[in-house]
């Protein structure tokens, strides 16, 4: 039995701290006046004054949303801040999140205008959190606060309070006096609400120290004068202490009857509930939506610096690859000059080697036939022993393997020197010497022919040129002067020295000449194989190719003058020493 | 005079035999055939000789550079010598340059160039270029011999048979105990050229060889020379002649 009461008296208590504070839900007309005045000149700021409003019409979710705004999103003051806080800390007590108010609250310090009510506040939620030391703290330094001017708490309520934190620490004697001056004050001021929480309170620290017969009486006159009003809440609470009492006086009828009307209250309270859901949800939207714009602006912000990185990396990839691409681009335009190089070249080549294929083909084959049948007549002359005409074709066959070996002496020089294979060396070369030395070679053939020889140069005549190639180009020089010479002809080798840089070689004969087409076909550089023009000599041109490769190789110029029938002048330009 | 003495160097015998003719035909004399590299070192030390014609390519082989450079190289006996290639490939010509060469004769050659081969390297050995080719002389001169260019052909003449040169504005009238012959070079370069140890000057155009001195006169300022030839003694020169020698008073 005893076990059973403590349990129910349990839960009584759990009970009452709600029922108590119902009542000082409400902002005091005090407070709001106050309030009003004091927050007119503090901001402009329209969500403040918006808190404000809400806050006056205790629309306590809209207070929360709106402070929530001030707080977060402008650069509040301080004091606009503790207003702020102080607003979101009524309101949230109000919802009942104590531990949210209580948080709020605490940031507020001690000189705000109505750090009265925050003590009272803070003190209510610690009694809501059964903390009553903690509360009956704040509810003493309210209590000396009490003589304070324009006082905007309800002095009873707390007083009420100190009592109730008494009676839950147990000291009923210090809790008696409290209750009771509260519950005669309330009595005074005909404040039926609070008389019936006062009424409560004081049943219940009599109904816990046992003294029944003193609490019942409370407990009914707060359940009559419930009855009187339209607080179902207030209706709700004081069914429910009747039923638990009639229950320990074991009174089952009665304490069934009055369940039924605390169940019948219970719920019309339910309701409430649903508007906080609501107000929650309301918040959590407007969170929810906040936080998407962040997410959207970061996204943004996020794409932004992707496209400027995209751009830069672009930029950075083009730039390489065009510097890339430039660099390829000349490699190749030098390798394709390298190869067009090669091209030509090897062209040359080619044409050298078609040359030198139609020289050997035709006049080579055609001079060693000549011997092969000159032969064949020699040695059928030989058996018949007719000596003067053997004679003779020796003297032909002598003569056709000289230029047979000229042609092959050129037809290698000429390779040689296109490929570049031979030995070139510019020193200081006695003219006359060179000139003397060729000539030595023809002494035989120019006998022959009766062709007068002159070598008139200078002992003293000095040039710079290349021994061997001189040497060839002195040659073939010389063996088309004889070859175009007839009996009796002269061929004058002299010098000239107009130039002070350059010494000419004049090979002058008296033979045959040339006409201009020829004169200009033999000087044009590219000229090919020309066509033969006397009969039994070779021509091919060759020759005369050579020269002009081998002079321009040596620095020198080459140039003719002819006159049909008159004679040929070759002139050899070289430098001096 | 004598014949200049040539060593040549050439495996085939067909072109010694060409060359060997050819040389003969100009007065010289053929000191030896060498066909291979050994022949030639041999003859090189055994055999007399004034120059050297060296066949590069012997046996396929440029052993003919390896010999020159032996040549070349050698500290007691150097003579001056001569390539002979048909080859005027570069490779080959780098190479042969290395050991400085005094001539290259190419194949074909005629005699002129042959011989101009010989003198050139003649003048280049003993550093008196255009000696021969030029038109004012026609002598290279060296402390043994004097090397003479006698028509297309080339003498030497041992200057210890020289027994007095008389100058004769460019020529030099020179008498030996056997003959007497004309050559073209200054009085200035004789004298620069030839052994001073043994040649003097006995007067304004006169140099005789000291160690043909029979009898010096100096009261008739006359100097008594082999073979009974007197040669003038100035009094310029004449003290410089009597103190080669100890007279007795």
């Amino acid at each position: 039995m005893y076990l059973r009461l403590r349990f129910i008296l349990t839960q009584l208590i759990i009970y009452i701290p709600v029922f108590l504070f119902s009542q000082e839900k409400l902002i005091s007309h005090q407070l709001a006046v106050q309030i009003k005045n004091q927050t007119r000149q503090l901001s402009t700021n329209t969500d403040f004054q918006k808190a404000t409003t809400f806050f006056l019409q205790e629309e306590w979710d809209s207070t929360l949303i709106y402070t929530g705004k001030v707080l977060n999103l402008h650069e509040e003051t301080t004091k606009l801040s503790n207003y702020c806080h102080f607003y979101r800390g009524f309101s949230f007590f109000n919802k009942e999140l104590y531990n949210n108010a209580e948080h709020e609250l605490l940031k507020i310090p001690d000189d705000f205008d109505f750090h009265i009510n925050v003590f009272s506040k803070l003190g209510s939620i610690a009694l809501e959190k059964s903390n009553f030391e903690k509360a009956l703290s704040y509810y003493k330094k309210v209590e000396i606060l009490f003589n304070e001017p324009n006082l905007s708490i309800k002095v009873n309520s707390i007083k009420d309070n100190i009592g109730l934190c008494y009676f839950h620490l147990q000291k009923y004697t210090l809790a008696e006096p409290y209750l009771i001056e509260s519950v005669q004050r309330y009595e005074e001021f005909k404040d039926t609400l609070e008389l019936i929480g006062s009424y409560g309170n004081l049943a219940n620290l009599y109904y816990e120290q046992y003294k029944d017969d003193a609490a019942i009486p409370y407990f009914l006159k707060a359940y009559e004068l419930a009855k009187t009003t339209n607080n179902s809440k207030a209706k709700k609470k004081t069914s429910k202490n009747m039923a638990i009492v009639e229950e320990n006086r074991k009174d089952y009828p009665k304490s069934i009857k009055y369940y039924k009307e605390h169940m019948q209250w219970k719920d019309s309270v339910n309701n409430q509930n649903k508007i906080y859901a609501v107000a929650q949800a309301e918040k959590k939207t407007a969170v929810e939506k906040k936080e998407k714009e962040v997410a959207v602006l970061k996204a943004d912000n996020k794409v932004k610096i992707a496209q400027r990185n995209t751009y830069l990396y672009s930029a950075i990839i083009l730039l390489v690859m065009f510097g890339v691409s430039l660099y390829l681009y000349r490699e190749k335009v030098k390798r394709n000059k390298i190869i067009q190089q090669q091209k030509e070249d090897l062209d040359a080549l080619n044409n050298t080697k078609d040359k030198l294929f139609s020289i050997v083909s035709h006049d080579l084959r055609s001079s060693v036939h000549a011997i092969k049948t000159s032969n064949k007549k020699l040695i059928s002359k030989l058996e018949t022993e007719k000596s003067t005409e053997v004679n003779n074709l020796l003297q032909n066959n002598s003569s056709i393997v000289n230029n047979a070996y000229t042609l092959l002496d050129n037809l290698l020089n000429w390779a040689l020197l296109q490929t570049k294979q031979t030995h070139f060396e510019i020193t200081t070369l006695g003219l006359h010497t060179i000139v003397e030395h060729v000539a030595y070679n023809y002494t035989a053939i120019l006998a022959d022919k009766e062709i007068t020889f002159k070598n008139t140069v200078s002992k003293d005549e000095n040039i710079l040129a290349d021994r061997e190639s001189l040497k060839i180009i002195l040659r073939n020089v010389l063996d088309n002067a004889i070859k175009f010479s007839n009996e009796g002809d002269a061929i004058t080798i002299y010098t000239k020295n107009d130039d002070s840089e350059f010494c000419q070689l004049i090979v002058e004969d008296t033979g045959i000449g040339m006409d201009e087409t020829t004169r200009l076909a033999l000087l044009e550089d590219t000229s090919l194989l020309a066509k033969k023009q006397h009969e039994n000599s070779i021509g091919t041109g060759l020759g005369m190719q050579l020269c002009k490769s081998m002079i321009k190789k040596n620095n020198g110029t080459f140039s003719i003058e002819s006159e049909l029938g008159k004679g040929t002048k070759i002139i050899l330009s070289l430098p001096k020493k | 005079m004598e014949q200049i003495q040539v060593l040549i160097v050439e495996d085939n015998q067909e072109q010694s035999e060409h060359l060997s003719q050819m040389l003969e035909n100009h007065g010289f004399y053929i000191a030896g055939i060498a066909t291979n590299f050994q022949e030639a070192v041999e003859m090189f030390h055994y055999k007399d000789f004034d120059i050297i014609i060296i066949d590069i390519f012997l046996n396929g082989r440029p052993e003919g550079i390896s010999f020159a450079q032996f040549v070349d190289v050698h500290p007691v006996k150097h003579k001056p010598f001569i390539f002979l290639t048909s080859a005027t490939s570069r490779d080959v010509f780098n190479r042969a340059k290395l050991t400085k060469p005094f001539a290259y004769l190419i194949k074909p050659y005629n005699e002129l160039e042959l011989i101009y081969a010989i003198e050139n390297a003649i003048e280049k050995f003993y550093a008196q270029e255009d000696s021969f080719t030029a038109e004012e002389e026609n002598a290279v001169i060296s402390h043994e011999h004097l090397f003479i260019k006698k028509g297309k052909s080339l003498k030497k003449v041992r200057t210890n048979e020289i027994i007095f040169i008389e100058v004769e504005e460019k020529y030099c009238n020179i008498l030996t105990e056997k003959e007497k012959f004309v050559i073209l070079i200054s009085l200035v370069k004789i004298l620069e050229l030839l052994d001073a140890a043994k040649f003097y000057r006995t007067h304004r155009n006169f140099i005789i060889n000291i160690l043909k001195i029979e009898e010096i006169i100096p009261k008739d300022n006359l100097v008594i020379l082999e073979g009974n030839h007197k040669a003038t003694l100035s009094g310029k020169y004449k003290d410089e002649i009597i103190n080669q020698f100890r007279t007795l008073k």
